[in-house]
């Protein structure tokens, strides 16, 4: 299986007046590898540089040293880019657009010809249940009803990779259910996903593989049997272990 | 190409969505309409205040809209993070920016050709009213001297004078042809001020600071450009110096504000030397894009 | 109760800050003479209205020259009074090329900048002509309505009103409004009984506007304000015009001497003076000379 999303001793330092100390390691020296058809699930606490790894793969933020390539290509092409898709933490669209427009405007962006788009946005909008919301603007729409507008927007264009970026956070069971679903219909159509997650469970249940992070560098990384069988415990144990975290320090 | 005409088609779409320019349009209108139905001394014919005024108003809207709209643009993608999904497409940096200023730079030309044709009417309504009653009075009021061109051509358009018809002909012509070229011009202008206004947007992080220092700054070059040569030439020696140099580096915004050729019914301007101002405009556009490319391309988005 | 009640709030707080409007709005009126003023614009502007009635006069003479003007940058020679404001046609040769002169202010350009500039610029020194002047006429009268005390608005105004626009009726009003504002003008009543001889020829009139005129003249000259000399000179040889059509050679001659103090030319009065003398000599020499 070839390798399509790879780090190098990526690291990457954040300077800001607002930073008392002046810079931040937000990554250091972190290698990751994700194999073609996979479900890569990306575990760390609070802080420890998910987000940031992501930003660094789709160009938003540069790395201060190392490097990391998806497909081969270095992420700063913007050819890179052609065949991922990408949902960001936290984020709002266009307001004064509806989800249909918005996802046409996408769609004319990665160049995909307009009658394909036309069949696309209608089997997505099915996919995440915004059919009855399409024509209004998305400055009416719930958090979860946001959510889903992003995950339409990262499928948009067929993509071989995802990375998703806590694609289940803001959601309710039944959407969680409904996200894991989609990961696993997109593993059978042999497409890749790199997610990170706070749910270890869910991680468990739909992840080939893991890697756990923790202060911008890697603790451990592997299947998820392995890795329990290795360590003797199951994965929120482990995890919590290697963030350092002690039950006896709890008063 | 095709991403930088999407993303200006969103920009576009925005600001009719939201709405808040068409105050600018009602404004205008209705502050040269009151001002076009006061009468002063009983005289209809006099248009040159109202041409002053309602180009004034043009001119101060569209700097606003210009400077308004493109101040806003990078900083509201990144404060509500749609730069995110965007830029994880397949679209530079650069497109990205040519994408907003073609967007901000349309949707300015769109509101000048509305504000145009407003001006226009005005104008043009009372231009005619005058040349259809001038003949009499104006000739009695100059001691039978030749009436004015206008009265003149519009007594022969009555009589079906070939001659005459051919010159009101030419006149309204160039009527028309002042217009268009002030509007171009204008166009034109807007284009470098929506650049230097995206460039302040990249280099300043708050916008309102960006708009504050654009705007003193535009309306400075408008007002003082050209003569700050003459003001060089006053000075001592490093004063001197510093203000040349500025002088040679300024984009001469000031060329393309001919109000006073409209209102005052001046001959349009040679289309050689229109040309060589809209290449002018043009380079002085693409180096202040360029250079805001040149800030935005490695910029950490996150902060 | 709870639903009604951010109503009942809402009421309460709408009844207070009327009542202390209506309570505390005479008051303001005794802090500033502003608001006692009815007109609008001067509340606003206070008094930066007369630099904005500067402002539009000076607009007036930059339409008047449709566009063609110097700016403070430009090195302007002093013309004296601007061509508007003169009235051009009235001036001499001399006067009509000083102020050629005066607004020759453009020059070689100074760099290739300047020079191109220039294509877009209005750079021929013209005055508007054949009933064009209109346009001058709304300048004037916002100066007028943001400062009622600037004089020279009024006679200007009235000047191209009369002379070039045919409106008489309309200059008379203009005038007689800056009358009532400025009821101690010498130079308004001058123009109203210019306007009275030479528009309406109604000579009656305009001697006693003149006559009135120079009274007024002399009241400020005693009152310690410095009038215009040239005016009264103006004053006495237009009154001494119209005393001497009349036959009141004396009061005629009387008039001219006045002049003589502080004309510019006071040859050419004495010859005036000469010449009614002359006229009047026979009458004078033959005191018992019936009137046929
Ligand atoms: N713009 C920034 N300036 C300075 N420091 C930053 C910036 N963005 C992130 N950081 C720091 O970098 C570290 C990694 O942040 P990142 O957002 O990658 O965490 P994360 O793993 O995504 O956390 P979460 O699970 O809360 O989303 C944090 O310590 C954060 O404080
Ligand atoms: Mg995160």
């Amino acid at each position: 299986m070839s390798v399509i999303l790879k780090t190098e001793k990526l690291r990457v330092e954040y300077a800001s007046r607002e930073l008392r100390s002046g810079i931040k390691v937000a990554l250091n020296g972190l290698d990751l590898e994700v194999r073609s058809g996979e479900v890569f699930g990306f575990l760390g606490p609070n802080g420890a540089g998910k987000t940031t790894t992501m930003n660094v793969l789709l160009g938003f933020v540069n790395a201060t040293g190392g490097e990391a390539r998806l497909f081969g290509v270095d992420v700063r092409e913007p050819i890179a880019r052609q065949r991922i898709g990408y949902l960001p933490e936290l984020t709002y669209y266009y307001k004064f657009l509806t989800a249909e427009e918005l996802l046409r405007f996408y769609a004319r962006i990665f160049g995909i010809p307009r009658s394909e788009a036309d069949r696309r946005i209608e089997t997505l909008l099915k996919l995440v249940e915004l059919e009855h919301a399409r024509g209004r603007s998305i400055k009416t729409y719930s958090k979860g009803m946001q959510q889903r507008v992003g995950l339409a927007q990262a499928l948009i264009n067929n993509p071989d990779l995802l990375i998703l970026d806590e694609p289940t956070s803001g959601l309710d069971p039944l959407g969680r259910m409904k996200v894991r679903e989609i990961i696993q219909r997109l593993k059978s159509e042999g497409k890749t996903v790199f997610f990170s997650s706070h749910e270890l469970g869910e991680a468990e249940t739909i992840c080939d593989r893991v890697a756990i992070i923790c202060r911008g560098e890697l603790k451990a990384e592997g299947k998820v049997s392995d890795l329990v069988t290795q360590h003797q415990c199951d994965l929120e144990k482990l995890f919590l272990k290697l963030i350092g975290y002690q039950p006896q320090e709890v008063i | 190409m095709n991403n930088v005409l999407a993303i200006s088609g969103i920009v576009i779409k925005e600001l009719y969505r939201r709405k808040d320019f068409y105050v600018l349009f009602v404004l205008t209108a209705l502050i040269t309409l009151v001002l076009g139905s006061v009468s002063f001394f009983n005289d209809a014919k006099i248009v040159r205040y109202l041409k002053e005024i309602c180009l004034l108003l043009i001119w101060v809207a569209s700097l606003v809209i210009a400077i308004s709209t493109a101040a806003r643009q990078i900083p509201a993608e990144r404060e509500n993070r749609t730069i995110f999904p965007l830029l994880a497409k397949p679209v530079t940096r650069g497109q990205f920016i040519l994408g907003k200023f073609l967007g901000c730079w349309l949707a300015c030309g769109v509101a000048l050709v509305v504000f145009y044709l407003f001006f226009g009417v005005v104008s043009e309504s009372r231009g005619r009213s005058d040349s259809s009653t001038t003949g009499l009075t104006s000739s009695a009021a100059t001691e039978g001297h030749a009436a004015s061109a206008k009265a003149d051509d519009h007594e022969g358009a009555a009589g079906g004078d070939e001659h005459h018809d051919d010159h009101a002909g030419t006149e309204h012509f160039s009527v028309l042809l002042n217009y268009v070229q002030a509007l171009g011009l204008h166009w034109l202008m807007l284009g470098v001020v929506t650049a230097i206004v995206l460039l302040g947007s990249v280099v300043f992080s708050a916008p309102s600071s960006n708009i504050t220092i654009s705007f003193i700054g535009i309306i400075g070059i408008l007002l003082l450009g050209e003569h700050l040569n003459k003001v060089a030439l006053r000075q001592q020696q490093p004063v001197q110096g510093i203000l040349y140099t500025t002088y040679f580096l300024l984009p001469h915004l000031e060329w393309f504000d001919i109000r006073d050729r409209v209102i005052y019914d001046q001959p349009p301007i040679a289309f050689v030397d229109c040309g060589l101002a809209a290449l002018y405009a043009i380079a002085y556009t693409g180096l202040l894009l360029f250079v805001t490319w040149f800030v935005f391309r490695r910029k950490t988005l996150t902060l | 109760m709870t639903r009604a009640a951010p109503h009942l709030v809402l009421a309460l707080l709408l009844a207070v800050c009327f009542t202390l409007a209506t309570t505390i709005q005479p008051r303001t009126r005794a802090w500033s003479d502003r608001a006692k003023s009815g007109n609008v614009l001067k509340m606003l502007l206070g008094d930066g209205r007369r630099m904005f009635a500067n402002h539009f006069f000076e607009q007036a003479d930059i339409s008047f020259h449709s566009g063609y003007y110097p700016s403070i940058f430009d090195q302007r020679e002093p013309a004296g009074k601007s061509a508007m404001a003169s009235g051009k046609d009235e001036h001499d040769a001399h006067d009509e090329a000083a102020h050629a002169k005066a607004m020759a202010f453009l020059g070689q350009p100074r760099d290739w900048i300047e020079a191109f500039g220039r294509h877009f610029r209005i750079t021929e020194h013209t005055h508007l002509a054949h009933g064009q002047e209109r346009e001058i006429l709304p300048w004037l009268r916002l100066s007028a309505e943001l400062d009622p005390q600037r004089i020279d608005t009024y006679t200007v105004a009235a000047y191209w009103l009369r002379e070039k626009l045919g409106k008489v009726k309309e200059a008379e009003e203009f005038l007689r409004e800056g009358q009532r504002n400025n009821p101690n003008s010498y130079e308004i009543l001058f123009e109203l009984g210019r306007l009275y001889r030479e528009s309406l020829q109604n000579n009656v009139r305009a001697r006693h506007v003149w006559e009135f005129a120079l009274r007024k003249w002399n009241e400020q000259d005693s009152g310690g304000a410095k009038p215009d000399p040239f005016q009264r000179e103006q004053i006495a040889v237009n009154l001494a015009r119209v005393e001497e059509e009349a036959g009141r050679f004396a009061r005629a001659i009387e008039l001219l001497e006045l002049g003589k103090q502080t004309s510019p030319n006071p040859a050419a009065l004495q010859k005036q003076i000469d010449e009614i003398r002359q006229k009047s000599a026979p009458p004078s020499s033959a005191p018992n000379a019936p009137a046929y």
